[in-house]
């Protein structure tokens, strides 16, 4: 294939609840460096989504590929190691462990450093667990958790959990990353700077699917804007269209006032 | 482990066995072998609970295999009782193996009920295979083991001190052994598994596989030590695979915090004693110890580990360092 292959390819992807089908045949791409959103009211399907293509449920029907390879029917940890990691809606840390250590755990499946490795305290383990602290460091600081290093992260507020969890999922140098709702419940200073480390990541050359509810962090954060409405994709482009298309807004604010009204809606 | 604390557990371990020498006191003997023994099991069981979070009840199965195994390999086969007890061992594991890979599919809790079950049945084949165990009666009378040393010399295991090293030496090795496991990433890895399996997986981790690897060790562990005790018992009968040692080995571990090394580690050199140490009041022996255990959870809820742990985020959470 050529350079062009999508790094992220979903084809036709369904997800069904006994009677509901909760995804339904669901096709889309994420290009190589982009950051694409994922928008949709309650209940369209955005995190199932998430968790299907993630290996946390398994799907119905459809494929999942990353860069040409098929993650199809693969558990969540293989998935991982494949080079797609995520963070969840319910922002998730190990308490007890130190930032540091959150991070630090983060990457040692990914380095090649084998059990019995890990028992000796051989100079392949010492270069790993050097360059994952060092990492570790900087994605801290780039979070701007870098004072905390040393502290469990039992002691972090809900939206430094969530500054947290990105840099985690950042560890392993993945090829995507996909973030369930990251400013959910996050006050306007945090989700500011939860878009400027987004910013910066993507920077660095991280591709990023980011599934969100809060509309208008994801039309000024995204070039491209993929809307789900119960299930199915009702729209897919840069977010000048996505605000104007007739569907949209139907679907978030109910035909009348889309009518009415004609731009985005928080 | 920093350069001091080293030095102090080198002269704990070289004052423990300097207590032969000091004393020829048979009951402090008894004490210290209780201690290493208990000490293997609840530091097994620290790992598969405090490290994994896997509540096991099968801990005793596999002591009580390791324990029929070595007598009957010594007995029946002519073993020596080092590869008896590492046949135990080795047993005990695979069987681990068995039990967590066909319940941990399942759920942590399906684990928890196949543990207790497998350990109830431990009892019930032991009593009742009376073709391979004897039965109800056991196997009494297990002889004097002896053990190659280095240089040709044969060390026959005729006194109480004899046990007393054998077991403490071994205690020494799985103590080591534990703690190479829990202070690598290793046991960094099966603490996330404890503490957001879903964030673990999601970071690549199989939880799985840790889960068995903590499980495997522990049995292996625990099914030598088992090997060893029964010939300082002398006899191995079904009473092997009692509740009491169970129950002996959650409360070491859920006194001294789960997942905290030196904190079961402590308790099991407390506990081992603490009911031996109130002997002298006989009729309230038992009472003092269930008020000691009763005091210990409201002192220290989250067991010595969980109160050093809290202490450790207190720091963290003064004014000066709150959140912005």
């Amino acid at each position: 294939m050529t350079a062009t292959r999508p790094l992220l390819e979903v084809r036709g992807l369904t997800k069904r609840y006994l009677g509901l089908t909760a995804v339904d045949d669901v096709t889309f791409e994420v290009e190589v460096g982009t950051v694409v959103g994922l928008i949709g009211p309650n209940g369209s399907g955005k995190s199932t989504i998430v968790d299907c293509v993630s290996g946390f449920q398994p799907a119905d029907g459809g494929r999942w590929l990353l860069d040409g390879r098929e993650l199809t029917g693969l558990p969540a940890h293989r998935i991982a190691r494949a080079g797609l990691t995520r963070t969840f809606q319910t922002v998730r840390a190990y308490d007890e462990l130190t930032l540091l250590q959150n991070l630090r755990v983060a990457a040692q499946e990914s380095d090649g450093v084998g059990w019995l490795q890990s028992l000796g305290r051989g100079s392949r383990l010492r270069a790993a667990e050097t360059s994952a602290e060092a990492r570790g460091r900087d994605l801290l600081s780039t979070v701007g958790l870098a004072e905390y290093a040393e502290a469990p992260a039992a002691i972090l507020s809900y939206g430094q959990r969530k500054l947290l969890a990105i840099a985690a999922g950042m560890m392993a140098r993945p090829r995507l990353v996909v973030l369930d709702e990251p400013v959910a419940g996050v006050n306007p200073t945090m989700i500011r700077r939860i878009e400027q480390v987004i910013h910066q990541l993507n920077a660095e050359g991280v591709t990023l699917l980011i599934v969100e509810h809060n509309v208008d962090f994801i039309m000024s954060l995204c070039r491209r804007v993929i809307v789900l409405e119960a299930g199915r994709k009702i729209a897919d482009g840069p977010p000048s269209l996505i605000r104007s298309d007739p569907r949209v807004l139907a679907a978030y604010l109910g035909q009348a006032r889309a009518a009415e009204l004609g731009h985005g809606h928080r | 482990m920093t350069a001091l604390r080293g030095l102090l557990v080198a002269l704990g371990v070289a004052a423990l066995f300097a207590v032969p020498k000091l004393t020829g006191n048979e009951y402090v003997l008894a004490l210290g072998v209780s201690f290493a023994t208990f000490g293997v099991l609840s530091g097994g069981l620290n790992l598969v609970y405090g490290y994994t979070g896997l509540l096991s009840f099968a801990q005793v199965g596999f002591f009580g295999i390791g324990g029929y195994t070595a007598a009957l390999l010594v007995t029946e086969q002519g073993w020596s009782l080092l590869a008896g007890a590492a046949a135990g061992g080795v047993l005990a594991a695979l069987v681990g193996l068995v039990i967590g890979y066909s319940s941990l599919r399942l759920s942590r809790h399906a684990f928890a009920i196949v543990s207790l079950s497998f350990a109830l049945l431990c009892m019930i084949v032991a009593r009742d295979w009376v073709s391979l165990t004897r039965g109800a009666m056991g196997i009494p009378g297990l002889p004097i083991p002896s053990m190659k040393l280095p240089g040709g010399l044969r060390w026959r295991l005729s006194q109480p001190a004899d046990f007393y090293y054998l077991l403490l030496g071994f205690a020494v090795i799985a103590q080591a052994a534990i703690y190479l496991v829990v202070t690598s990433r290793l046991g960094r890895a099966m603490r996330a598994v404890k503490l957001n399996e879903p964030l673990a997986q999601s970071q690549g981790i199989n939880p799985l596989s840790y889960k068995l690897l903590a499980i495997a060790l522990s049995a292996l562990l625990a099914g030598m030590v088992g090997g060893f005790f029964v010939f300082y018992l002398t006899i191995v009968d079904p009473s092997i695979f009692d509740f009491y040692y169970t129950e002996t080995m959650l409360i070491m571990v859920i006194i001294g915090g789960p997942g905290s090394f030196w904190g079961v580690l402590g308790a099991s050199a407390v506990l081992a004693a603490l009911p031996d140490l109130l002997r002298f009041t006989t009729d309230l022996r038992m009472v003092l110890y269930g008020a000691v255990l009763i005091a210990a959870m409201l002192v220290f809820p989250g067991g010595v580990g969980g109160w050093l742990q809290r202490r450790r985020l207190k720091r963290w959470r003064r004014p000066s360092l709150a959140a912005p």
